[in-house]
């Protein structure tokens, strides 16, 4: 079995070059892979002959798997960082495995009725090798999705607070909001009631707004809608001299931004959700 | 010229004949290997998420499947079937959160398993029937590959549109 499969990698390996160029040049006039048609021809051909080189150790190893990940993450990469979108790197590897089935029909390789049975084996082992990368470079291509994803969330995350405390992070930010709310309370009774005035004390309402928002999404506006209530009700009783105007413009706004903010952050879950 | 023609056209059925024996294999025991792939796909480990999936619902799926791709594989323009059919089909796999290389080595699997079959049905034994094998081989990968370029595109695309969404409530 090895040493019928072994006459299709044995050529693979002389005619690497030739079977790369002709795999660039396939891929890169290829209408399901326009994204490689701008690329550098020597970096195209460069990825064809490691592959075809690799072939040998990737088909004879023990574990042809694992073997197969040291070709696999580097296209995946590679690829990725020039934003070559997945299913046309998925397709340029089809037309790598059709372009060296090609090379070895043209070459006459397997001919006479045995050498077609030898065809069939190396065929099996050839396309089990590539089922490999194809599943590797997906893999890849989504742990690299994912990491970007996550990179570009990591501040909004980190105050997301997820998994903190030993997986208790909702507990906890229940009881920071109650602190965060308790603050609150006492604040406005003490600017109403003891000093007798409406000082923009109320800018700081916008921490527990906000990270309400972030923390429970569309939920988090109750926060505010406390908040809100608040105010209007310490000025209804304690600061009746003073024109109600601008503690509605106040309360509006808490509404507004935990609102605007807990609609943004469902999308961000979203995004969470799917990668 | 006429004879010529005769000839080329004859070889042509008798071509098509010699590919399609493995895909009328795969339509008529379609439940059977079917049931294989689901053994299958519920155990290896590069296919997780289909772990917990009911049984029913996957043997149906796999059955869908072989059907359908007896129609593409028959089809003048077997591409355009493909985008047909297996768009639908990445489409329901994509809502049904199934990873895409979850998806992709399932087909993968189903393609094995039609093979394995066919092997252990004995049906390429003699050595003619070696050279119907190559054929049955070459257009069966041919028609996966064009499925799985067509199911990776629309998970992209999906996947893409999703985001796109989200960017634009963010705006």
């Amino acid at each position: 079995m090895q040493s019928y499969a072994s006459k299709l990698i044995d050529l693979i390996e002389s005619k690497a070059e030739g079977i790369a160029k002709q795999w660039a040049a396939d891929v890169m006039k290829h209408e399901r892979t326009p994204s490689y048609h701008s690329l550098s021809k020597d970096m195209v051909i460069e990825q064809g002959i490691d592959f075809y080189k690799l072939f040998r150790r990737i088909s004879l190893a023990e574990n042809s798997y694992e073997e197969a990940k040291t070709f696999s993450w580097k296209y995946a990469e590679d690829f990725y960082r020039k934003k070559i979108p997945l299913h046309e790197a998925i397709y340029a590897l089809i037309l790598m495995r059709r372009n060296l089935w090609l090379y070895a029909e043209f070459q006459g390789t397997f001919v006479t009725a045995l050498e077609k049975q030898q065809a069939v084996e190396s065929l099996n082992r050839t396309i089990l090798m590539f089922d490999y990368v194809s599943y590797q470079i997906i893999e890849k291509y989504q742990e690299l999705i994912i990491g970007s994803v996550e990179r570009r969330l990591g501040a909004i995350k980190t105050l997301m607070m997820k998994g903190q405390i030993g997986g208790k992070g909702s507990t906890y930010k229940v009881g920071l909001m109650t602190i965060f709310l308790l603050v609150a309370c006492i604040l406005t009774f003490y600017c109403h009631a003891t000093l007798g005035t409406g000082i923009i004390f109320t800018h700081l309402f916008y921490i527990p707004i906000i990270l309400a928002s972030i923390w429970w999404g569309k939920k988090g506006i109750f926060a505010a809608i406390f908040l809100g209530v608040l105010i209007l009700t310490s000025h209804a009783l304690f600061l009746k001299a003073l024109p109600f105007v601008d503690d509605i413009i106040r309360a509006i706004m808490f509404v507004l931004i935990g609102g605007v903010i807990g609609w943004l952050m469902e999308g961000i879950k979203k995004v969470e959700e799917l990668y | 010229m006429a004879i010529a023609l005769y000839d080329y056209s004859r070889k042509r059925v008798t071509m098509k004949a010699f590919t399609s024996k493995l895909v009328d294999l795969t339509q008529k025991n379609a439940e059977a290997i079917a049931l294989q792939w689901a053994k299958d796909v519920k155990t290896n480990a590069k296919t997780y998420t289909y772990h917990e999936a009911s049984d029913d619902k996957i043997i149906h799926q796999a059955k869908d499947f072989y059907n359908n791709f007896q129609m593409m594989f028959l089809n003048e323009s077997p591409y355009e079937q493909a985008e047909e059919i297996f768009e639908k089909y990445a489409e329901e796999r994509y809502r049904e959160g199934i990873p895409l290389h979850e998806a992709l080595y399932a087909l993968i699997l189903m393609r094995r398993h039609m093979w394995l079959y066919a092997e252990f049905q004995a049906m390429f034994n003699a050595e003619l029937e070696h050279r119907q094998a190559v054929g049955s081989l070459s257009r069966t990968i041919l028609m996966f590959d064009y499925i799985i370029y067509v199911v990776a595109r629309k998970f992209w695309k999906l996947m893409k549109l999703e985001l796109l969404a989200i960017k634009k409530r963010s705006n």
